[in-house]
């Protein structure tokens, strides 16, 4: 008889408080909606920040909506993903600059394969069917060409 | 709700993994399932182990299986504890139950964390004789699971023995 490993799984269900500034941005997800907050030098943080990084300061309750396009500043290409990933298929975790912003978002690109992507290519964020206030409200990122919409 | 602000944040941590089983764990998980408990008597200082470890940590030598002996399916309570579980989140257990420590006819060790059945849990008394209530043949679980007495056996009842003094299980209390 074959010998069959036996599987366990461990699970800690955790509910956590965001604060003002996250809480904003998830906010913002659930009514899709991505929002980055102004520094008081008039730099555009997204995702969020309390603090200002260049100063340390806080930031002031200025938010801006951008996207949901923008560009692909760096990335690494998923061959195999792992049951935890946003995908199910090859893809690209992207370093994601939104129009409007000064910093850029990690998230993953579903690029379809590694040949389509490129620093610099124009993306578009994919909104998930139903929203609730989590960053998985969007989907993904995809390959946006303005042209053809 | 959909107008309110998004002030909090479920997030599952979860951990999946596979246990592959050894050799010695696969032959006591077999014999689990034919209904019989199994340990390695050493050659040396006669100490039976079950489940069997493969070696003496006494002696230092190594046992396998041409020292196996099969093991009582009925033993004595040496200790326990009574578990009123809080129904936390995930919780699957709803009444109070009693865990045992059982030192089984024929080992020289206690097996711990047995489920006691078939008795009301402030019944339970150290001394106390019990019997294995083995689940069905074709419930007893395969896997490295099978290694654990709980897939092929559903709890301990009490066999109706009289109690055994405390002088003969004393040093097996943990
Ligand atoms: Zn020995």
């Amino acid at each position: 008889m074959a010998v069959q490993p036996s599987t366990y799984k461990l699970e800690f269900p955790y509910k956590r408080s965001l604060g003002p500034v996250v809480g904003t941005f998830l906010t913002g997800l659930r009514d899709r909606k991505i929002l980055g907050i102004c520094t008081s030098a008039g730099r555009v943080l997204v995702p969020p920040l309390e603090y200002d990084p260049e100063t340390g300061d806080a930031n002031p309750d200025d938010w801006r909506e951008v996207g949901p396009s923008g560009a692909v500043e760096g990335w690494t290409w998923v061959e195999k993903p792992g049951p935890k990933q946003p995908l199910g298929h090859a893809f690209a975790w992207a370093l994601v600059k939104l129009d409007g912003a000064d910093t850029a978002m990690l998230h993953a690109l579903d690029a379809g394969s590694i040949d389509r992507v490129q620093t610099g290519m124009r993306v578009r964020a994919r909104w998930a069917a139903e929203t609730r206030g989590h960053i998985t409200d969007i989907e993904c990122f995809e390959p946006f060409d303005p042209a053809e919409s | 709700m959909a107008d309110e602000p998004v002030t909090t944040m479920e997030q599952m941590v979860s951990l999946e993994y596979k246990i592959h089983s050894t050799p010695l764990q696969r032959s006591y998980g077999r014999a689990l399932r034919e209904g019989r408990i199994t340990g390695h008597k050493c050659p040396e200082c006669s100490l039976v182990y079950s489940p069997p470890t493969g070696f003496c940590s006494l002696c230092v030598v190594p046992t396998s299986e041409q020292h196996e002996v099969e093991i009582a399916d009925r033993g004595t309570i040496t200790s326990f504890t009574i578990v009123d579980p809080i129904q936390y989140r995930g919780q699957e257990e709803r009444e109070v139950y009693a865990l045992a420590s059982i030192l089984l006819d024929g080992a020289s060790g206690s097996i711990g964390q047995q489920r006691i059945g078939d008795v009301a849990p402030d019944e339970v008394r150290m001394g106390m004789r019990v019997e294995a209530a083995w689940l069905p043949e074709e419930e007893r679980k395969g896997g490295a699971a099978q290694a654990a007495l709980g897939g092929a056996i559903r709890h301990w009842r009490p066999n109706g023995e009289p109690d055994r003094p405390l002088e003969e299980f004393a040093e097996h209390i943990i």
